[in-house]
């Protein structure tokens, strides 16, 4: 026993980490007959998008950009976008409602007896692999945004799209932890991730630039999911400084750390249900 | 602390609950101003687990059971005292710690629902670390003494409560725990399942030498599992010592049934006169083939001897009173806030 608690401290906790995410992906993948339907649903998300190209469409046929950006460059945001949501949708959303459920129902409990990190257990406890499809729309349409624009994207722009992207990542799972983690004080907050939806579904389709200054501020560093898009595909459609770079890894880093202290804060308040 | 596996001083919880009266208004009212009361679960509650020892947890719903489990699970953060479970802190969550406990709910279930048993099990096997060689050693033990057999391959969801529960011990012990906290193990299931839940526990406490501490509702667990209960009411420890002491303590008495070959030739005077003296005071009760009474336990087998000669007895039976009724006369005791100077009745249960 004493050999083996010294072989798991020696391997470390982020292989630990890998392998409890692993065995999580793999279960999803286990569990994708149950989620059938869910490939109709991804698929479904080609209308939405139709929709959106259809938008820009109508945009610039009457403007040559808006904004400051080319119909190329919202291309390659709406790509972006489509991406995000791929991800909340195959592990952040299922896994946060599954939070919820668990705390209400006393569930949770078992995952608090479980010697890895509860967050990261709680996060990534429902994987609906049907969504990855939606980041695979979502890459498409990144590839095809930046061969239309015809100029070409240097290796530093992708790297920095790359870096971004997976900042914008981190903000956004950041923000949902931090929203579903008052599941420890009120027994519903369903209704909180369904208006965060209808906030990403909206504003994140679009770049900050389209809205005005004070809605900015709000979408970069209050629901910061504007930055979360708008970042990365500027890297692509116009250039990113080294600046914003690290401006987008310092509010994510901000995020995370309130995620992760507040998560805490509530573990420490977690008072189960009742049997 | 000492060496005691299980060490636990002055634990104190008190949860904040929202109260409101009914009714719209005050719903509205609530909604402005929630209104909070604070409810001891559990009151400086201290006592040690030897390592190897299994120990009953006893309490009608609500007594604060389940609250000092779930603290020495690590789930719940005490509001006083201390607690050391295998020389941890367990509301401290070290890794350590949660790697050698278990805790299972008869209520509810961590299996995965949708997918087989055993697919569940190796989402276990990588949080908890366990080797390949281990893993499949400890899983084909625990096959054969669960019988699990065609159960691994089935999904969570097309199980019944008593294989599923089954289920859910096996692959909570896959880590081989050191400490086992069983909260109503054996809720809802049938009898024989009970007895085979009992057994499982049994063994593996025979085989590991785990600490094992459970609550349930079902004294056929605490009587076959448990030689030590912990009695809890309103939060308070009433009780701490062997089940037969209890038994010794709560309900002294006897009781002593006499079938007849001619019944009822004894009056109920001719009766009083052959138990004499104070135990004469004791309740007697007339059956349809003969008589009941109850004496006290140092008195009985004088008593017996006299009704056996005194009367035309076929055949008599000599009982301890059950021990649900035993526990029920326990939990009669009102709560704290409800009678004061109940302290002083307290501790002549206490030990």
């Amino acid at each position: 026993m004493s050999q083996e608690l010294g072989g798991v401290a020696g391997r470390g906790r982020l292989a630990h980490g890998w392998t409890i995410v692993a065995t999580y992906l793999r279960l999803g993948v286990l569990n994708v007959a149950q989620y059938r339907g869910e490939f109709f649903v991804a698929l479904a998300n080609v209308i939405t998008l139709a929709t959106q190209f259809v938008g820009i469409a109508v945009i610039f046929a009457n403007t040559s950009n808006l904004g400051g950006w080319t119909p190329s460059g919202l291309i390659a945001l709406i790509g972006v976008y489509t991406i995000l949501s791929g991800l909340i949708a195959m592990v952040i959303q299922p896994s946060l409602q599954q939070l919820m459920e668990g705390i209400r129902l006393g569930t949770f409990d078992f995952t608090l007896t479980k010697p890895a990190d509860s967050q990261l257990l709680a996060s990534v406890a429902v994987v609906s692999p049907a969504q990855a499809l939606n980041i695979v729309f979502g890459a498409g349409i990144v590839g095809y945004a930046s061969l239309r624009m015809g100029t070409t994207i240097g290796p530093l722009q992708w790297l920095y799209f790359c870096l971004t992207l997976v900042f914008g990542a981190v903000i956004v799972y950041s923000f949902l932890t931090l929203l579903g983690t008052c599941a420890f004080w009120w027994v519903k907050v369903d209704n909180i991730l369904v208006v965060f939806s209808a906030v990403f579904g909206q504003a994140g389709r679009w770049p900050l630039a389209v809205f005005p200054g004070w809605m900015r501020i709000v979408l970069s560093l209050i629901i910061p999911v504007g930055l979360a898009v708008t970042v990365p595909a500027q890297a692509l459609a116009g250039g990113l400084s080294g600046w914003l770079v690290l401006g987008s890894a310092a509010v994510a880093a901000l995020f995370f750390a309130a995620a992760r202290a507040f998560w805490k804060y509530a573990l420490r308040h977690y008072t189960g249900a009742s049997a | 602390m000492s060496g005691a596996a299980v060490q636990v001083e002055q634990l104190q919880k008190t949860y904040v609950v929202p109260e409101r009266d009914a009714g719209i208004k005050a719903a509205m009212m609530s909604l402005v101003r929630r209104r909070t009361r604070s409810v001891a679960a559990v009151r400086e509650i201290s006592f040690a687990v030897e390592a190897g020892e299994v120990v009953g947890f006893l309490g009608p719903n609500g007594a604060g059971k389940t609250t000092t489990l779930k603290m020495l699970a690590g789930l719940l953060h005490p509001t006083s005292g201390r607690a050391e479970v295998l020389g941890y802190t367990p509301w401290r969550r070290d890794r350590d710690y949660l790697g050698r406990m278990a805790l299972i709910m008869g209520q509810r279930s961590q299996l995965q629902w949708d997918i087989p048993v055993v697919d569940s099990y190796r989402l276990n096997k990588a949080v908890f670390q366990i080797g390949d060689a281990d893993f499949a050693a400890r899983l084909g033990e625990l096959t054969d003494l669960l019988e699990l057999g065609e159960l691994l391959r089935k999904p969570a969801r097309n199980l019944s409560l008593g294989e599923r529960m089954k289920c859910e011990f096996a692959g909570s012990l896959l880590h081989r725990p050191q400490v086992l906290f069983l909260d109503e193990p054996t809720i809802g299931l049938d009898v024989a399942m009970q007895r085979r839940i009992r057994s499982f526990v049994a063994e593996y406490n025979r085989r590991t030498g785990a600490v094992v501490m459970l609550t349930s509702h079902y004294m056929a667990d605490v009587e076959a599992l448990c030689k030590r209960v912990i009695v809890i009411h309103h939060g308070t420890l009433l009780f701490d010592g062997p089940l037969t002491e209890l038994v010794r303590t709560v309900a002294p008495d006897k009781t002593i049934t006499v079938e007849l070959s001619e019944p009822n030739t004894a009056s109920r005077a001719e009766l009083a006169t052959l138990l004499g003296g104070r135990v004469a005071e004791a309740p007697i009760e007339e059956t349809d083939t003969g008589w009941r009474v109850k004496v006290p336990a140092a008195d009985t087998p004088a008593v017996a001897a006299r009704l056996l000669t005194g009367l035309p007895v076929t055949d008599v039976t000599i009982e301890d009173e059950p021990i649900e009724a035993v526990i029920e006369k326990v939990f009669a005791v009102p709560a704290h806030d409800e009678a004061h100077g109940r302290a002083s009745d307290e501790a002549e249960v206490r030990r």
